[in-house]
């Protein structure tokens, strides 16, 4: 509890206290790369009996069932859950845009990750997080254990949101790198010129479950503008001059609409878990509220 | 400018064209646009391109709010330059617009009289000349007055279109069509003609003297004002005295109604302005009535004569007479007394009720002023009367006056018979024994010639009129035919009448005699409209006051007397107000123009109207707009 204090820049130490009653939900536990807290579908080595099978050569003698030989005269091999940890990648979308809105993007992706991070050390799985944008990519090494929450939380606060979106080659190249499998968050706003899909299909494809925790700010739901504008893309420079009507805001919340919900049912498609984040959200009501209810934590 | 004034009214305003790269540059100055930068354009790029992926035109769409803006201004400027169509097309650029400004044009139309109408249509008309057209303004009623010569200048055409002013006298054409025929190519005496010369004539087509235009009537484009008929007027008026004394005189009077319906009106008789007969008149539709009025005999007076009915045309309501004293003429007559040329004399004169005949012998006779007219026979004296003398079988002393001998059965070889001494008269059957011969100063009138000399002369002079008759009639057998009686009767008649005329009323238009008195006179004359002229009238010269448009009674004065003149309407054509479909000129029938009444139509309010439907236009456009 001690190294809440110096965490609380990025959460609240109250907060911190709700979030170790919650754990990482995962329906398919992924084998994890050390034995961890979490039940595996493998059948291991722990106290916990599972299932009995039939004795075949070779068989560690230790796991006969001698009562049951002293009964039936037949071996049996005495099954005990496997337990094993599990991964949390957290993928956050680090370029440019997300460091738009009020409060910024970026800062509600760091809060969410630090959250979710720290409920994944809390229950003693394994982190890996990465930001990302198309020119750089900011990482630390996956780490364990309560120990890690000033290492990760340090990490997170140091992220900075710059660059373009090129999500599905991030993605392609963070899987290239963690073939662990395990619960993959990507944090974004997708806003990306080439689409949202090939990084959805990569992530979906990797045998993790997948979470998408689509991010937009207030400014980008609906917008304020007004007049005669220029506007200029924070990314890619392209500037789109319109003049703001009614017709035309009526269009981009249709856009955005159809936006977000072609992003559902792609993800849900694929099993992918999706849930919607307006920036300005509170972390507790996200956390406690969206992500149980979107089946990520529980 | 000459050109755009074919089909702009105001090209002037098409400076204001300059503002079109005034707008440009405001609009491309407001175009300016705040820059935002903003997370990502993309789902406004995917909003830009899903409004504008389905709307035409793209291309002008970017700059639709300007082109409406320069298309509203155009309009604006349009309408402000006032362009109008030609309804009708006029061929020939040589135009007379001839204003009808009779009587009959005051009739009302609504607010407006005939008159402003015809006159608005002829502003109308100049408006839609093409540049290089030329009008003359002739107005016509009783006479034919230009009121301005071939011109292009529109302004000045207008000015005098809008002067004419209306009279109550009747239209005569005659004048028009001479003035038309003059400027016309057919015309030798004129060195410069008019060979594409148009007539336009606006008028309700009740002319007097259609009958008398003949042949030469030329083309003519008859515009038709007016609708209205509703007239009942006075045409005519007479007082008829009764021959013996203390009968009652009677009061005739005509009236006409124009309208399509009977009329039951009343019709007033006043004697200087007490009522002495009223009478209810009902009048059949297009018919005349005659209306007798009984009453008390007078001498003099101003009698009126008054319709009580409230229609169209109301100043021929109303007929005034100015009734006289009948005058008599102071004749002397200087002769032997009981000498058969006396007996033959007086007989003649006789006749004649207004003659007051005195006579006295040659001896007893001296020069007096007395007498308008002094007939010496076979006597001349000293000095010359200052009236009017015949001189019979006796030359007074002239200087050209000669004797030159005498004939005997002089021959009667030639009568001027338009001398007023010499008209009726059949005098070639008349025997005379010996005449004398005598030649004539220069400016003399031959009246009856024989062989080598007159017969009888006018030898009038310095202002007195002078008549010699070389023979003796005793001589002859003149008394015994009927030209005798009528010569003298002429010769009273050619003689002037010192002071008041006999004349009842005269038509409003025609002028006023104002006979000549012995001496010069100075005439005031008050005309209706209460204007005051002078006029000087030289002895033995009639004098004539024609400004006499308006119907009522002009006062005179000369000084010694005052009398009246009334002038009235009186004429069944002017009270006729029924506009006239056709013209029957000689040669044939013109019908009125059945080509709309403008010539020209303005298009201005139709610019204003697209310039505001534009502007709606605009504003929506404005408030839809969504395009990069």
């Amino acid at each position: 509890m001690t190294q809440h204090s110096s965490t609380s820049s990025i959460l609240e130490p109250v907060f911190l206290n709700k979030l170790e009653r919650l754990a990482i939900l995962a329906k398919n536990v992924k084998p994890g790369v050390s034995k961890g807290e979490r039940k595996s579908l493998r059948k291991g080595s722990s106290v916990d009996f599972a299932d009995y099978r039939d004795y075949v050569q070779g068989d560690d003698l230790r796991h006969v069932d001698w009562n049951i030989y002293g009964r039936l005269e037949s071996l049996y091999i005495k099954l005990f859950e496997e337990r094993e940890d599990l991964t949390l990648h957290l993928l956050i979308d680090a370029s440019e845009s997300m460091k738009f809105g009020t409060p910024q993007k970026i800062h509600m992706a760091q809060q969410l990750a630090a959250a979710l991070g720290y409920i994944a050390l809390s229950g003693h799985e394994r982190v890996a997080i990465e930001a990302f944008s198309d020119d750089s990519v900011q990482r630390i090494t996956p780490c364990r254990g309560r120990g890690s929450v000033r290492k990760l939380f340090s990490f997170i606060e140091s992220i900075t949101a710059q660059g373009g979106t090129e999500l599905e080659k991030s993605g392609k190249q963070y899987l290239a790198r963690n073939r662990s499998r395990g619960v993959v968050v990507l944090l974004t706003d997708f806003f990306d010129e080439v689409g949202f899909e090939g990084i959805v299909q990569r992530l979906a494809l990797s045998q993790s479950e997948v979470h998408v925790l689509h991010i937009l700010s207030p400014e980008e739901l609906d917008p304020t503008l007004a007049g005669d504008l220029k506007l200029i893309d924070s990314e890619t420079k392209a500037f789109a001059e319109i003049s703001m009507s009614g017709p035309l805001m009526k269009e981009y919340k249709k856009n955005v609409d159809g936006f977000m919900s072609s992003v559902r049912s792609f993800c849900v498609a694929r099993g992918v878990g999706y849930v919607p984040i307006p920036s300005n959200s509170s972390i507790d009501t996200t956390v406690l509220q969206l992500l149980r209810r979107g089946g990520m934590v529980q | 400018m000459t050109a755009l004034s074919s089909f702009l009214l105001a090209p002037q305003f098409l400076w204001f064209l300059l503002l079109i790269p005034v707008v440009v540059a405001l609009y491309l100055l407001k175009l300016r646009r705040t820059e935002a930068v903003i997370s990502s354009t993309m789902l406004w790029m995917k909003s830009l391109k899903d409004l504008t992926a389905n709307a035409p035109f793209q291309r002008l769409r970017r700059n639709l709010l300007l082109l409406l803006q320069l298309i509203i201004l155009i309009l604006a400027i349009g309408a402000l330059s006032r362009p109008f169509l030609k309804v009708e097309g006029m061929t020939g650029s040589h135009y007379c617009l001839v204003i009808d400004h009779s009587a009959s044009m005051q009739t009302k139309e609504g607010n407006k009289t005939r008159l402003d109408l015809a006159k608005e249509k002829a502003i109308d008309l100049i408006d839609s000349l093409d540049s290089g057209d030329k009008v003359m303004v002739v107005a016509f009623a009783e006479n034919a007055e230009v009121k301005i010569e071939m011109s292009d200048d529109t302004q000045r055409l207008r000015a005098a279109i809008r002067d004419i002013k209306p009279t109550d006298t009747r239209s005569n054409i005659r004048d028009v069509m001479m003035i038309a025929a003059s400027l016309a190519p057919d015309n030798p005496d004129l060195p410069a003609t008019i060979p594409d010369l148009q007539l336009i004539l606006l008028s309700d087509g009740r002319l007097t003297d259609l009958d008398e235009v003949g042949a030469r009537a030329r083309d003519v484009t008859y515009h038709k004002i007016g609708e209205e008929t509703f007239n009942v007027g006075i045409i005519g008026v007479r007082l008829r005295k009764n021959e013996t004394d203390g009968a009652p005189a009677q009061t005739l009077v005509s009236v006409f109604n124009a309208h399509d319906e009977e009329i039951e009106t009343t019709l007033t008789l006043y004697l200087n302005d007490s009522v002495i007969g009223v009478e209810e008149v009902s009048l059949n539709p297009q018919s005349t009535s005659d209306v007798v009025f009984e009453h008390p005999d007078f001498a003099e007076g101003v009698i009126l004569v008054e319709l009580d009915e409230e229609d169209a045309l109301v100043l021929d309501n109303r007929a005034w007479m100015a009734i006289a004293p009948a005058t008599t003429k102071k004749v002397l007559l200087v002769t032997e007394p009981n000498s058969s040329n006396a007996y033959y004399l007086k007989r003649a004169l006789a006749l004649n009720s207004e003659v007051e005949l005195s006579e006295i012998s040659p001896a007893a006779y001296q020069t007096t002023e007395q007498f308008e007219l002094t007939i010496f026979d076979s006597y001349v004296p000293e000095v010359l009367p200052p009236g009017s003398s015949v001189f019979f079988n006796e030359l007074p002393k002239l200087d050209g006056l000669v004797t030159t001998g005498s004939l005997e059965s002089p021959p009667i070889l030639s009568v001027e018979r338009n001398h007023p001494v010499m008209r009726y008269l059949n005098p070639e059957n008349v025997g005379i024994t010996r005449t004398t011969t005598f030649s004539v100063p220069q400016g003399s009138k031959t009246l009856l010639t024989t062989r080598g000399s007159p017969l009888i002369a006018d030898v009038s002079r310095d202002g007195r009129q002078l008549l010699v008759v070389g023979f003796n009639i005793s001589e002859s057998d003149w008394p015994l035919k009927l030209s005798f009686p009528i010569f003298v009767q002429n010769v009273v008649k050619w003689v002037p009448t010192r002071g008041t005329s006999h004349q009842q009323f005269i038509q409003a238009g025609t002028p006023i005699e104002l006979l000549p008195d012995i001496e010069r006179m100075d005439v005031r004359i008050e005309t209706p409209t209460g204007e005051t002229h002078a006029i000087r009238v030289e002895p033995s010269h009639p004098a004539y006051f024609g400004a006499t448009s308006n119907v009522g009674i002009y006062s005179i004065g000369t000084g010694e007397e005052e009398y009246s003149v009334a002038a009235n309407l009186t004429h069944a054509e002017e009270s006729n107000i029924h506009p006239s479909d056709t013209l029957a000129f000689g040669r044939g029938t013109i019908k009125a123009t059945q080509k709309p009444v403008r010539s020209t139509r303005e298009l201005w309010p139709w610019f204003v109207l697209a310039a505001l439907i534009v502007l709606q236009l605009e504003w929506w456009v404005y408030s839809r707009r969504a395009w990069i």
